[in-house]
């Protein structure tokens, strides 16, 4: 039976011969057997279209973003500002109260935030958000008067914090804060150990501008990250390519509203009152640190390129940075230049002046 | 026992079925499509290559997404901000064009490439 078995070895050839065309090898040449399933699952929360990934198997990846969902729902009753129910909101509408183990040390990451970035951050810019009509669309410019008086409710250290109890109190009346700022970021980064915990080693998740990767892409590659360009899209700022980080961008381009020919975005100044001027179009911050990422890149913004590199040289162990300015300039720091990629110029911005 | 005229035969078809195999399954790189979803739900999937004007009513309100020319765009919507007409055509990958207050999210998967030639997993924006 010897042309049988010459039968069987060409049709085995065959088909190998067409398997390694078709690239059902990995990189390594193993054969791809056991690959990992895909759980994602896309929601709207937080005032933001979300999406979270898990690969693994089959069972743990969807318990898993089942329970990154489950966590983001219940983070957002916990922080939102308009749920009357919610810990923020009683806190806001009484100007004191009690505030739970995850809403208190989010707090505390926040104070921390804004020293560290000299107030570049700031958490209870929330009365002048209100006033310009970008918590509930109803637009306007308020009056300079309005202005004034509304950065005197500005300040965080008017936001008393009583670390024992539990309990914060506002210095003044009038004063309000949201810890939007970085609840995304806190959310994602909540996500990485949820995923940890559920037997997840790869994993991605997408929570509207905060990006946060957990390991590699399955097949061992590097995730592939695209920065949008603020001109819209055409054209990509650059790609990076990360494992185990969290990226996020700020930018004016996409939330703003238009008043007698001047356009007026959302990100304030808190030290004007009025949107940032920084000379920025958009700011993107990485770090292996979700909620430093997000509260970093709305600060990093607000500072503009100079104050920014400074910033960044003090801390060059806690992020990197990629600035793109109003004259179309682009600015990469050092720590990612080996994993960022870009068709247009870029300048690298080095630990030495 | 020399190769006979059979096994000649046998060895050219299946080589002949090799490439057919090759063909079919080879990776398809023909452009992107378009996913609409309302609400997290699927709507419909559309080709990026095709030209089509999608015109959803909700109760929230009115979209309407075209498509052409490889890209995709948010032409008309009643929504009180208008942030998804602001956000232009897409027509990479990983893009996507969200309307948060009618929950509606059109989004470019498929083949699509960046300049490098290497697919993006996710876009920041």
């Amino acid at each position: 039976m010897k042309k049988d078995f010459y039968v069987i070895a060409l049709v085995c050839g065959t088909i190998l011969a067409a398997c390694f065309f078709c690239g059902c090898f990995g990189k390594e040449g193993e054969l791809l057997v056991l690959e990992d399933s895909e759980a994602s699952l896309e929601f709207f929360a937080m005032d933001t279209y979300m999406r979270v990934v898990a690969y693994g198997r089959e069972d743990q990846a969807n318990a898993a973003v089942s329970a990154a969902r489950e966590e983001i729902y219940r983070l957002e009753k916990l922080l939102s500002t308009e749920l009357e129910t919610s810990e923020i909101y009683q806190v806001n509408a009484h100007g004191k109260g009690e505030l739970s183990t995850d809403a208190l040390s989010l707090l505390q990451r926040a104070v921390q935030l804004s020293e560290m970035t000299e107030g570049a951050f700031d958490f209870t810019v929330y009365p002048l958000m209100r006033a310009w009509g970008f918590m509930d669309g109803q637009y306007r410019v308020p009056s300079p008067s309005e202005i004034l008086g509304l950065l005197g409710k500005t300040k965080v250290s008017g936001v008393l914090v009583d670390e024992e109890q539990g309990y914060v109190e506002f210095e003044a009346d009038g004063m309000q804060i949201d810890l939007g700022g970085i609840a995304k970021g806190y959310a994602a980064a909540r996500i990485m150990d949820i995923y940890r915990e559920k037997g997840i080693a790869n994993g991605l998740v997408s929570l509207g501008g905060n990006v946060q990767v957990l390991g590699t892409k399955p097949d061992g590659n590097l995730w592939r990250i695209g920065l949008q360009h603020p001109d819209g899209g055409k054209e990509y700022l650059g790609v990076l390519q990360a494992m185990d980080l969290a990226v996020v961008t700020s930018g004016g381009y996409e939330r703003y509203f238009e008043q007698d020919g001047e356009r007026y975005h959302h990100i304030l100044d808190p030290s004007t009152g009025y949107p940032a001027e920084s000379g920025l179009l958009s700011a993107t911050v990485v770090s292996a640190d979700g909620t430093l990422a997000d509260g970093l890149s709305t600060a990093i913004f607000v500072m503009g390129k100079e104050r920014a590199v400074a910033f960044w040289r003090e801390h060059i162990a806690e992020f990197d940075m990629i600035l793109y300015t109003q004259e179309e300039e682009l600015y990469v720091t050092q720590g990612i230049v080996g994993d960022f990629s870009s068709s247009l110029l870029f300048e690298i911005i080095s630990e030495e002046p | 026992m020399g190769i006979k005229k059979k096994d000649v035969l046998l060895a050219g078809s299946l080589l002949l079925a090799a490439c057919l195999l090759f063909f079919v399954l080879r990776p398809k790189g023909d452009g992107g499509q378009i996913r609409i979803t309302v609400d997290g739900k699927l709507y419909g999937t559309y080709a990026l290559s095709g030209e089509e004007k999608i015109r959803i009513e909700q109760e929230s309100g009115v979209n309407v997404i075209h498509i052409r020319d490889g890209a995709v765009w948010m032409e008309e919507a009643d929504c009180p901000d208008g942030y998804c007409i602001r956000q232009g055509k897409m027509e990479r990958r990983g893009q996507a064009i969200i309307c948060l207050p009618h929950k509606l999210v059109v989004e470019v998967i498929g083949q699509e490439e960046n300049e490098n030639g290497e697919a993006l997993d996710v876009v920041v924006q």
